[in-house]
């Protein structure tokens, strides 16, 4: 009898420890993909760091590669990198902030149920297709209006991202002020205070850590950002900072761009191949302190939330008030300096006496009449907001239409894609697409497993997580040269439909971690406990009890990642794609895709005007359709999930 | 008792939370410098119907209203009404202790500062009487300006009483201001509550049928939705006139 029990036991504990080992090792992934990706860009940056030194690298103040000498100062990407981040979170961070609050706050929940997808399916826009709006028509509409030889510029790049940027912050600011506790605005009511005072002083206050994670995640992705920032900003051959540096119009050249122009024509193993790897560190390590700063804050937010908040600031309130304060007077006083460079002395004293003048009468006016003021901003924000983003929907579908047809659809392109169809460049898209997700699926989903239910909180589940949240915040362009060197030249894939592939599945795999981890949260534990109590074994309730209650939420979190694989661009550029009308009969043949072919026509092929609109209308109906099936999917989902 | 004698005077109230309704003619009058108790099982209305007082349902959404209250011979759901003047003179102490994420110090003068005061003076004179008011000032002066998260849940209930007296309301709404606290806390508030009504009127919302005896003049009791029976708390707990009162108070159910 004993002996029996004793048998069965250890042949159900073998299976157990095998499925707790994969799960591990799935787990690990992540963090396995993040450091290769580390060494293998330091491995083809060394060269280059040794031959100009890291800080000649860093601070040298020329970029020209095929001058002679070849220079290869890394410091007016970076300068151009910052400057255009910062024009694009001047438009975005006062936008999306409104944004978030009439969503959060002013908005029936009718209009509320209507614009927070609508927001959300917004940050789904392939970037190429906003690309190809700005090249076509916000850089002509910049020349136009401003009388200069090029729109393409400084000015371009950070409207185009600062209108991508919107929808990433709007979302994330409006989770932080949603979530702010209702007592707290009960007790600013109960007071006297009116609805605008208290959003301003008790509810944004409070969603303030939210707020500032948002607009740094918004950062980490204008920074990241490669095919809009690379067709709009003009990207002179050689870097240089704007002269003055407050030229908007001047044409600059990103970290991402150079990447995204340069890597296609340089000699393999070259100084110039080297120096480019360089670069991709260095905006790989800018986006990491970036996001590790967004995690930081969100995880102290999250922790906060759980405790109830009882613990105590780290820093005194009245040391806090201090910092603010001293922080207030130093971006003053930047701006003032700014502002002395740009238009000088007089124009600067004739703002200040403005704006002093609206303090002293913002104080004078009533309490009611300013909650009226800020009302009308806040709905003004958000009015410009989808006038911002109908604008470039209506262009593409208006222009995009008359191109679509079934043959669009069916056949292959024809006079270098002037005429004919995309259908090679949709099947291959949807084999990219397959294989990514075919590899990232199980990877993400065991890891997720693994997370969740096989190990308690504590330093293995931190590391791994990071590591996922450093991936999410990897650059995609980064994702294509750790591609490039590791598949086409490493592993000699050569550009495949394979490299591209695994490429894009490690670009997705983070999402597909976090949204499995959040629909296994969503399972209860009593459920986990009623089947343990059944002498069930951990397999068998994750199997049996976890998965299919989660199944909808992980069948969720694999669409998001399917769109965004569909709609992206700078990861396959190096691995996978080459513009013709190709079909892959195998994994290690090339590959078209629908955002390659648009950005191809939009940049190279002049006289394709019609179906550079079709392809970008294809596409986005594409990457929109699937993430509004991922969104409806998961509304549905959470109405379900009342247990 | 005349309609003239009191502070608050509802008529023929109905309330609906989307399509359910949650109030019945509710028709009750409330007396100045008394504390009134609305009793009754869970769901039968009574916070709902607190809420109304100071128009708190607003913060609702679907919430839908008929009928009239009275607030000195003023409909404060006429159309034209503010809800926050309506605020400004009757305050509200919450069933959870919600002081706000700042200093003890900036709870307690939040609502003067929302309203103009900006005297350093006057506004800590302010708080120094709120808290006195409120019977926490001896626990707090020394720590005015650390977070009010730091206070036991006891004195973060005392700190919200400060922060409603701080304005100077005429009346006090408390929807279960005790239920999570201990028993000791309790009683300290108990004692507030009967020191309060010689400036102000109170009207509470209690579980908890003792609480209602000990410390409330006149008492409502509420069942699904309606208003059972309003009368001197002696009257209500000694001699019912309705059998769904007496069964409650015996404990018969609730």
């Amino acid at each position: 009898m004993v002996k029996i029990f004793h048998l069965s036991w250890k042949g159900s504990l073998l299976k157990e420890k095998g499925m707790k080992t994969l799960f591990f090792l799935s787990a690990i992934s992540a963090i396995i993909v993040i450091f290769s990706i580390i060494f293998f860009l330091f491995r083809d940056a060394y060269p280059i760091f040794q031959k100009e030194g890291v800080v000649d690298f860093l601070i040298g103040m020329r970029w020209y590669p095929t001058g002679q000498p070849p220079l290869y100062g890394a410091f007016p990407l970076i300068v151009d990198t910052l400057l255009v981040t910062l024009g694009a979170m001047l438009i975005a961070i006062p936008l999306s902030i409104g944004s978030a609050i009439f969503i959060a706050e002013l908005a029936t929940p009718r209009m509320k149920a209507i614009i927070k997808p609508a927001i959300e399916l917004l940050a789904g826009i392939p970037s190429v297709v906003f690309g190809f709006f700005g090249l076509i028509v916000l850089v002509t509409w910049l020349q136009i209006t401003f009388d200069v030889p090029t729109g393409e510029s400084w000015l371009a790049g950070s409207i185009l991202l600062g209108i991508m940027a919107i929808p990433t912050i709007t979302s994330v600011a409006e989770d932080a002020i949603s979530s702010v506790p209702r007592e707290y605005k009960e007790g600013s009511l109960a007071v006297g205070a009116t609805r605008w005072q208290t959003i301003s002083k008790i509810v944004v206050p409070s969603a303030i850590s939210g707020i500032t994670a948002a607009i740094i995640l918004g950062i980490g992705r204008a920074i990241g950002e490669t095919m809009a920032v690379m067709m709009v900003c003009g990207n002179p051959t050689y870097g240089l900072i704007p002269n003055p540096i407050t030229n908007v119009f001047a044409p600059i050249k990103t970290l991402t761009a150079t990447l995204g122009i340069e890597m296609g024509e340089v000699a393999t193993g070259s100084d110039h191949y080297s120096a480019l790897f360089g670069l991709a560190l260095i905006l790989l390590i800018i986006t990491l302190i970036v996001n590790i700063l967004a995690t930081l804050i969100l995880g102290r937010l999250k922790e906060k939330q759980r405790s109830g908040s009882k613990r105590l600031p780290i820093i005194s309130f009245e040391l806090a008030k201090k910092i603010k304060q001293s922080l207030y007077l130093f971006i003053g006083i930047v701006i003032i300096i700014i502002l002395l460079m740009a238009v000088g002395i007089i124009p600067v004293i004739c703002i200040l006496i403005i704006i002093a003048l609206m303090y002293y009468s913002l104080k004078k006016i009533s309490i009611k009449i300013k909650q009226k003021i800020a009302f009308s901003i806040i709905s003004l924000s958000i009015i410009i907001v989808i006038i911002f983003l109908g604008i470039i929907l209506a262009y593409i579908v208006t222009n995009g239409v008359g191109a679509l047809s079934w043959e669009f659809l069916t056949t292959g392109p024809s006079n270098l894609g002037r005429s004919g169809g995309i259908f090679p460049s949709i099947i291959g898209t949807l084999y990219l697409v397959a294989g990514a997700i075919a590899i990232s699926l199980p990877l993400g989903v065991g890891a997720a497993i693994f997370l969740h239910e096989y190990t308690k909180e504590g330093i293995v589940t931190k590391i791994i997580r990071a590591g996922a949240d450093l991936l999410n915040g990897t650059p995609s362009i980064v994702f294509g040269l750790f591609g490039f060197a590791f598949f086409v030249l490493y592993l000699k894939f050569g550009f495949s439909l394979l490299a591209g592939q695994i490429t894009l599945a490690f670009m997705i795999l983070p999402t597909i971690i976090r949204t499995t981890e959040e629909a296994l949260k969503s399972v209860p534990q009593s459920l986990r406990e009623g089947s343990y109590a059944l002498g069930a074994t951990k397999w068998q309730t994750i199997r049996k009890v976890v998965l299919p209650p989660a199944a909808p939420g992980i069948l969720t979190g694999a669409i998001l990642g399917i769109g965004r694989a569909a709609g992206e661009t700078a990861p396959i550029l190096f691995t996978a794609v080459v513009f013709s009308n190709f079909i892959p009969s195998s994994l290690l043949q090339p590959v078209n895709a629908l955002p390659y072919h648009l950005f191809t026509l939009a940049t190279s092929i002049p006289g394709s005007k019609e179906n550079q609109a079709g392809t970008a209308l294809v596409l986005l109906l594409l990457v929109i359709g699937i993430y509004l099936i991922a969104i409806l999917l998961r509304n549905r989902f959470r109405k379900n999930m009342k247990w | 008792m005349t309609s003239k004698d009191k502070l608050i005077r509802t008529e023929t109230l109905n309330l609906w939370y989307g399509e359910k309704q949650a109030l019945y003619d509710i028709t009750l009058g409330i007396l100045p410098n008394k504390i009134t108790a609305l009793i009754g099982p869970s769901g039968c209305g009574k916070s709902t119907l607190i809420r109304c007082f100071n128009r708190m349902n607003d913060v609702i959404d679907k919430c839908k209203i008929t009928g009239k209250i009275f607030f000195h011979e003023t409909d404060i759901y006429r159309p034209d009404a503010d809800a926050v003047e309506v605020r400004k003179k009757i305050g509200m102490v919450f069933q959870k202790p919600n002081p706000f994420p700042k200093t003890i110090y900036e709870n307690v003068a939040y609502g003067s500062k929302v309203q103009g005061i900006t005297n350093k003076n006057q506004l800590d004179e302010i708080v120094e009487k709120s808290l006195k008011n409120a019977a926490l000032w001896d626990e707090v002066k020394d720590r005015l300006h650390e977070s009010a998260m730091g206070l036991s849940g006891g004195q973060q209930q005392r700190l919200c009483i400060a922060r409603s007296l701080s304005i100077e309301p005429e009346v006090i709404l408390m929807d279960e201001p005790c239920s999570a606290l201990d028993p000791i806390a309790t009683a300290k508030i108990e004692d507030l509550m009967t020191g309060l009504k010689k400036k102000y009127t109170v009207i509470i919302v209690t579980h908890n049928m003792q609480q209602a005896a000990r410390v409330s003049d006149y008492t409502a009791y509420m069942y699904l939705g309606k208003l059972i029976e309003f009368g001197e708390t002696k009257q209500i707990f000694e001699n019912p006139k309705e059998e769904l009162t007496e069964n409650y108070i015996t404990g018969r159910f609730g």
